[in-house]
């Protein structure tokens, strides 16, 4: 695939000029913001109360945004222009995923220290961290891809959002109702089980294995954003 | 002369729908080709199917020489340009930074930008936001990106339908002069006007199919009847013909000063088209 770095480039500062003037879609991020901080007062100090704003920003930052921001280049046809320049699938995937991901990361550390969370090894959180917010952007691709209106963009990704962001507390059921155990798997539980362990005695496959759940989810979602971009960009 | 398009025999089935049936017509470089038709005739499938947003169900589509499905790659879309009637334009943007995103996507000095709004007289209004722009100023802005980087074959889907006269003929000469420079235009419109000043040949398309071909000269004398109709100063109205009846007639109104005006007959493209196919073109 042809990649050209000039090309990711403009497509990150449209979408940065264009998001910074979206007043709907870019008021999101205070959201997770006002949470960790509310948790912060309220003298929050577990893992699973730390990483409720975190998994929010996934939720509503990451997969929202990004959701939305493909529906308005398809509502409004930007998105067939982009096609029809010279601007390759990488270049419009990337430049459109970068901004994103640059806005998540430095969300999820404002997040971090609000909530007054101060990881026992941050390099591997920060690893699955980085590796998360790579999932969720491919969700929200994939949802803004199924959407053809901002307006049903928000509604399809409104169940994604809960069952990722809201899915590791099915497991407090899971004593009750065995089936909700599966929840475990889902990459937002993934990355609770790994910080949880990180607090304690850990050994390499206690985030061995979430890391590598993280990029199975990943890896899934990419290719189902790949080829559902094909289908759906070509009448 | 190099070929530019060549379609031979395209097929289009939207479900069970055929959209175009047995389409062929070939474009030479630095022709000005007119595609006419009513709305839903097939023009827009075939710009789609030459420059690849759909697949086509049958036959042979080749632009430079080259498979249409090939027009995907970056280094063949920097080969064309298209204007559609989906601005495609970034409204909260102004018209400088959409013509600026465009102009780092196809690589180009930042002057482009200028020589570009300058090509459809926008430059002084370049800090407006899209959003602000009246429907004829969105059309010039996105010709605008689509003759920016000069391009060897340029598809324009309709281009003066919501310009003022001044703007249409501002646009006319700066096609012209593009033109001029080598490059082929491939234009599909409802009018028949814009289609007999700009296009050296012309298609009429009706139901998907190709009806007539050929420059609008041609066709006027193919489907003329090379009559004149002399108006005389008792306001009565006579259609004569070529021949020596005719003649004397219009030598003696003329011996007796009875001649108001004498004009053609000659059909207009729209005549012809209704002659053709029986329908308007709307």
């Amino acid at each position: 695939m042809n990649i050209s770095i000039a090309r990711i480039q403009a497509i990150f500062m449209k979408d940065y000029k264009e998001f910074s003037r979206n007043y709907a879609v870019s008021v999101m991020i205070f959201l997770p913001l006002i949470l960790a901080f509310a948790y912060n007062k309220m003298g929050t100090n577990d893992i699973d109360a730390y990483f409720l704003p975190i998994n929010l920003v996934f939720a509503v930052v990451t997969a929202y945004v990004q959701c939305c921001l493909i529906a308005e280049e398809k509502e409004k046809n930007t998105l067939r222009s982009l096609m029809l320049s010279p601007a390759s699938l990488g270049d419009i995937l990337i430049g459109k995923s970068l901004f994103v991901f640059i806005v998540t990361i430095v969300i999820v550390s404002l997040s971090i220290f609000l909530v007054g969370y101060e990881p026992a090894n941050l390099f591997i959180l920060a690893i699955a961290l980085l590796l998360s917010s790579v999932f969720y952007i491919a969700l929200g691709t994939l949802c803004g891809l199924f959407a053809k209106t901002i307006m049903e963009a928000s509604i399809i990704v409104l169940p994604v959002m809960f069952i990722f962001s809201f899915g590791p507390f099915a497991l407090t059921f899971a004593s009750v109702y065995p089936v909700l155990d599966i929840a475990k798997w889902l990459p937002s539980a993934q990355l609770i089980l790994l910080a949880d362990a990180l607090e304690g005695n850990y050994s390499s496959m206690d985030y061995i294995v979430p890391i590598l759940t993280i990029i199975a989810w990943s890896a899934v979602a990419w290719l189902a954003t790949g080829l559902i971009y094909k289908k759906r960009m070509v009448d | 002369m190099e070929t530019v398009i060549d379609v031979q025999h395209l097929k289009k089935d939207f479900n069970r729908e055929t959209a175009l049936q047995d389409v062929s017509f070939t474009i030479k470089k630095g022709e000005i080709f007119g595609f006419l038709g009513p709305s839903g005739s097939g023009k827009t499938t075939t710009i789609k199917i030459l420059t690849a947003q759909t697949e086509k169900t049958a036959g042979e589509v080749s632009l430079f020489n080259r498979p249409a499905h090939e027009m995907k790659s970056s280094q063949n879309r920097q080969r064309f340009g298209i204007l559609t009637d989906n601005s495609g334009l970034y409204t909260r943007l102004s018209i400088e930074e959409n013509l600026l995103l465009y102009s780092s996507l196809y690589q180009l000095p930042n002057i482009a930008v200028k020589e570009a709004l300058d090509f459809v007289n926008l430059y002084a209004e370049r800090k407006k936001k899209v959003n602000q722009l009246s429907k004829g100023m969105i059309q010039r802005v996105t010709l605008a990106r689509a003759i920016m980087h000069k391009p060897e074959l340029l598809f324009l889907d309709e281009p003066t339908s919501a310009l003022d006269p001044v703007n249409t003929q501002h646009i006319y000469n700066g096609l012209r002069k593009l033109n001029d420079l080598g490059t082929t235009i491939f234009l599909t419109t409802h009018d028949m006007s814009e289609a007999e000043i700009l296009c050296d040949r012309v298609a009429f398309l009706h139901q998907g199919k190709i009806r007539a071909i050929g420059s609008p000269n041609q066709l006027k004398k193919e489907f003329g009847d090379e009559t004149l109709t002399v108006e005389l100063t008792n306001g009565q109205c006579e259609t004569i013909k070529n021949g020596a009846h005719d003649a004397q007639k219009l030598y003696d109104w003329m011996q007796s000063n009875a001649v108001a005006r004498i004009y053609t007959n000659e059909p207009t493209l729209g005549d012809i088209f209704m002659q053709i196919t029986g329908s308007d073109l709307i």
